[in-house]
């Protein structure tokens, strides 16, 4: 009978469609995103070449000029990976999601120090600091993760 | 010069490293530690896309950029009471971020004003 049809349709399908959609939705566009955000990334890192960063204190030679650089970046997961790590926290282990986001995240801010000790003509950044903290939304619903990458760059 | 990305609006003439002396200069007074620190928070618009960004995950950008100018802020902050103090440099900044209730986040730089010859 298609009258108990629509009636199975708004109780059971509209709800579920409602729940599961966005996270579907989140899922599929949000691998997308991010997988072509990173191989963005990978490609700047390999245009780059050589890696001008050093966690040493001394500079190794002498300095004409040197100045304070900073770079950051925040990052969030989608709402599909945020749904797996808050199944994770249950179980315990590894959150993968956050895992890569991290990663991702440090990657990138490293990268911008490079590009940022480049276009300002420095050679090399002395004693880089990664660090890390947590940023939440007014309602403390969204959380995101900030990472701060600095230095002093030289000029040999 | 238009400052660069990230970096603060600097009226005064300061060399700034994170390292413990400016690279090729030695240190003749230290004059104290002196901090600079911002409390911001976010624009309730920037809130809500941020909440749609949620969607695909990955960088805010409005946030950095937030975080960005709040960090050139208390840079600035840190310059001027070191200034104050007649230093010509300050080394081994470290910035520090906190997280305060209601979506604030209090940013913090601090370092060694000194003198250097």
């Amino acid at each position: 009978m298609p009258q108990n049809e629509v009636n199975l349709f708004t109780s059971f399908g509209l709800p579920l469609l409602f729940i599961f959609g966005p996270l579907l939705f989140s899922w599929i566009f949000g691998n997308i995103y991010q997988k072509k955000k990173q191989e963005e990334l990978g490609a700047r890192v390999q245009a780059f070449g050589t890696d001008n960063l050093s966690t040493l204190k001394t500079p190794p030679g002498q300095v004409s000029a040197s100045g304070l650089l900073s770079a950051n970046i925040i990052m969030s997961v989608s709402w599909w990976q945020k749904l797996l790590g808050g199944i994770k926290t249950v179980f315990g282990g590894q959150v993968e999601t956050w895992d890569g986001i991290l990663a991702w995240a440090r990657r990138e801010a490293m990268q911008r120090l490079r590009e940022q000790a480049r276009a300002r003509g420095y050679d090399n950044v002395i004693n880089v600091r990664l660090e890390t903290s947590e940023i939440q939304s007014s309602k403390g619903r969204n959380t995101a993760i900030e990472i701060l990458a600095y230095g002093t760059g030289i000029k040999i | 010069m238009a400052p660069a990305e990230g970096q603060p609006v600097q009226t005064i003439e300061m060399m700034m490293s994170n390292t413990e002396t400016i690279p090729g200069h030695s240190i003749v007074q230290m004059l104290g530690v002196v901090t600079g620190s911002t409390v911001r928070a976010k624009h309730i618009g920037k809130d809500i896309l941020a909440g749609f960004k949620n969607i695909v995950g990955g960088e805010l950008k409005g946030y950095t950029e937030l975080l960005q100018e709040a960090r050139a802020q208390a840079l600035q902050r840190l310059v001027m009471e070191a200034s104050s103090r007649g230093a010509n440099a300050i080394v081994n900044i470290r910035f520090a971020t906190s997280a305060i209730a209601g979506g604030a986040a209090e940013l913090m730089a601090y370092g060694t004003a000194v003198v250097v010859g």
